[in-house]
């Protein structure tokens, strides 16, 4: 009798042991159509590795939602124009885990297996660097709209192209809008993720401020997956900066937040590259998210005018909200630009061929909802400005630089944690 | 050097030393009386931080209320698992239960990433980031209701260890086996004991980390190692073994993540290599459990 009820436990085990081995291998997976098929009806699949789960998996969503919202509206149209013909689009995602090499291994069973037609990036540097080393292998174009890191486009690769601002520049704006609301400010301490994106951030941070004259009085990095940044905040705490900005992603910024929190580290201007834009900031911080600001691809309140399929960034927003309940992060509007840029080289090229695809990214100059959309030599948009957001004591999020789209004026400085 | 950054250092070293010394006992005394590494203690922390996470989330449960709730939890889990399980292969050689213990740990990891998903996840009461402070010293209130309930735990456990029946029939199954047999002592339930103690231990340091850092189901093998590395500096064996070692880890955890940040993990793990090589059995070793 015990012996059998032992037995049971064990198989039970077992059991236990391929259910989860399936539920990791198995993915999300996410076809619209079912990739290739023959006859008439022509469709187009895009592929694509997204964290779904692990540290990115807030981010990634955001990226998932957007890939979806363009996929939606477009078939809406009924497709991409491809010369006379109007083909359907189809999305096939998997879950990468937030983890690079994952994210390379799914992306070449996206070529090999499921032969999709064409890319779409992963969340983040280190999964996008990784992953476009796969697509140049192959030889398939990979449009990518969360990977900011410049590394990723200092191979010489030909098939990768990025539609989001380059990392260095993400934190100049808040540089140039602090020191616009006071001119006296001196110091600044920047902490950063130990990764590429955000060690490129920081470094770009690092010299513009001093290019401007201030003073980066700390400049460190805490380790990825970190649980604890307490002793790095205890050592900003004791040079008392007047600016502190962090390089890094959603998770790590609101660690330093609480962590700031707890140990009474109150800068004049608080900034992240990646975080205050997200909705999730707010939710996770509730009033602790006031006043503090981040920098951003792209806000819903940009004055743009369009023929894409969205047409102005309110539009997106409008669409997106009823979709997904809540303010689109820029993350969802990058992803669905990765798209619109596909759609308009495909319609250039008026063909599928991946090689004339290519050449019609490196040649595009179209101006979507999310702005200009226009490659240099090495693949990467350094044609669109950045923004900052500022998250208001009302609980929402505003535009506060550049001046001319700036929906509300920039509340400065930061209210102590102790005065609240 | 500034004094803010080594006063508030020093402050922030001693209030951790509590909750680590709470995530190694537990994995000290399984380690200690059944001779097992158990690779899973991690994972148990995982599930005690799940337990308060979602009786706050819920049901609105403050974290410190929901303490006896992870361990009660994690002690039936505990037995269950070591009755029914562990005890199959105890006789066995210790790399068959390390092996049980490490597959065990990848079970408990996917199931929870299947069900909960791999976000991270904040406890957050109302007073979590208040404190106090003493001149430029801050002490968060959340930290410090931690490193006391650490405190207590360690003491309760020290006391049921010597001054029980039960507490001296498991210390007495860590010493000698056979002459506790003969004493009528019964070993599969004393080691039960054990394992499930040990696993209450781990639910209850879930339960505190959950309130002072952000979780997720990956969270409990920085901890394992952490259980690890803290039992080789005291040397396994005692209750204030494990204490002196958490308080050290604490200091050099601190510290480099003062002045060295990226290296932070190097330089802990460097220490142990170097107290391995000067002094094999740790800082305070003994050979069994006293």
């Amino acid at each position: 009798m015990k012996r059998s009820f032992q037995i049971l436990l064990a198989m039970l085990m077992i059991a236990a042991v391929v259910l989860a081995a399936c539920g990791k291998s198995g993915g999300e997976k996410q076809a619209a159509g079912g990739g290739q098929q023959g006859g008439e009806k022509c469709v187009i699949t895009f592929g694509a590795a997204v964290s779904l789960t692990g540290k990115y998996a807030k981010e990634g969503e955001y990226v998932k939602n957007g890939y979806n919202l363009y996929v939606e509206q477009i078939n809406k149209q009924g497709g991409i124009k491809v010369g006379n013909k109007t083909c359907e689009v189809a999305l096939k995602i998997y879950d990468d885990e937030s983890n690079a090499d994952r994210s390379a291994q799914l992306v070449e069973k996206l070529i090999t297996e499921d032969h999709v037609q064409f890319l779409l990036g992963p969340y983040g540097s280190g999964n996008t660097y990784a992953t476009t080393a796969i697509a140049e292998k192959y030889q398939v174009p990979m449009v990518e709209a969360n990977g900011a890191a410049t590394k990723i486009f200092k191979r010489g690769f030909k098939y990768s192209f990025a539609v989001l601002t380059p990392a260095p520049y993400y934190l100049r704006g808040i540089i140039d809008m602090a020191l616009d609301a006071d001119p006296n400010i001196k110091t600044v301490a920047i902490v950063a993720e130990n990764g590429a994106f955000a060690l490129e951030v920081a470094q770009g941070a690092k010299d513009y401020a001093e290019e401007k004259g201030l003073q980066v009085v700390y400049f460190d990095k805490y380790t990825k997956n970190t649980k604890d940044v307490s002793s790095l905040i205890t050592a900003i705490k004791a040079k008392k900066p007047d600016i502190l900005l962090g390089a890094g992603h959603l998770q790590d910024t609101l660690l330093i937040v609480k962590q700031a929190k707890d140990l009474n580290v109150s800068p004049k201007v608080f900034g992240f590259s990646v975080g205050p834009t997200a909705p999730e900031f707010r939710k996770a911080l509730g009033k602790d998210a006031d006043y503090i600001v981040g920098g951003a691809q792209w806000t819903p309140e940009l004055k743009i005018q369009s023929d894409d399929v969205f047409g102005t960034p309110q539009k997106f927003a409008e669409l997106y909200e009823a979709k997904y309940g809540e303010v689109p992060p820029y993350q969802a509007a990058e992803s669905a630009a990765a798209l619109i840029a596909y759609q308009k080289a495909i319609e250039a090229a008026g063909s599928l061929d991946k090689d004339k695809v290519r050449d019609a990214l490196a040649s595009l100059d179209y101006m979507s909802f999310y702005g200009r959309l226009k490659f240099n030599e090495q693949g990467m948009n350094v044609y669109k400005p950045m923004a900052v957001m500022q998250n208001y004591p009302d609980g929402k999020l505003y535009t506060v630089w550049p001046k001319e789209a700036a929906t509300k004026p920039f509340i400065y400085p930061f209210k102590p944690w102790d005065q609240r | 050097m500034g004094s803010l950054e080594l006063t508030q250092g020093v402050v922030n070293a001693i209030l951790l030393s509590g909750t680590l010394a709470l995530v190694a006992i537990g994995f000290s005394i399984v380690w200690g009386i059944l001779n097992i590494i158990n690779i899973a203690h991690g994972a148990f922390i995982m599930l005690g931080a799940y337990v308060t996470y979602w009786l706050f989330t819920l049901f609105g449960i403050d974290p410190f209320l929901s303490i006896p709730l992870s361990m009660i939890t994690l002690f039936i889990v505990g037995y269950v698992i070591q009755r029914y399980l562990i005890n199959l292969v105890i006789r066995a050689p210790l790399l068959v239960t390390f092996l049980l213990t490490f597959a065990l740990e990848i079970v408990i990891i996917n199931l929870a990433t299947f069900f909960w998903k791999g976000d991270l996840r904040s406890v957050t009461p109302a007073y979590s980031g208040a404190g106090f402070t003493i001149g430029a010293v801050q002490i968060p209130y959340v930290r410090l209701g931690a490193f006391a309930i650490s405190l207590l735990l360690t003491g309760l456990l020290h006391v049921f260890l010597t001054y029980t029946k039960t507490g001296n029939a498991i210390r007495a199954t860590g010493m000698d086996i056979d002459a506790a047999r003969l004493q009528g002592v019964k070993i599969a339930q004393s080691y039960a004991l054990t394992f499930a103690l040990g696993s209450a231990l781990a639910g209850a340091a879930g339960s505190l980390i959950s309130i002072s850092f952000p979780i997720d189901p990956t969270m409990g093998g920085a901890y394992t190692l952490r259980a690890f590395l803290i039992c080789v500096l005291g040397g396994l064996g005692s209750i204030p073994g494990v204490m002196l070692g958490a308080l050290l880890y604490a200091f050099i955890e601190v510290f480099s993540g003062i002045y060295a940040p990226g290296l932070k993990d190097a330089i802990a793990l460097f220490v142990l290599v170097f107290v391995l090589i000067v002094r094999p059995t740790g800082i305070a070793g003994k050979a069994f459990y006293h």
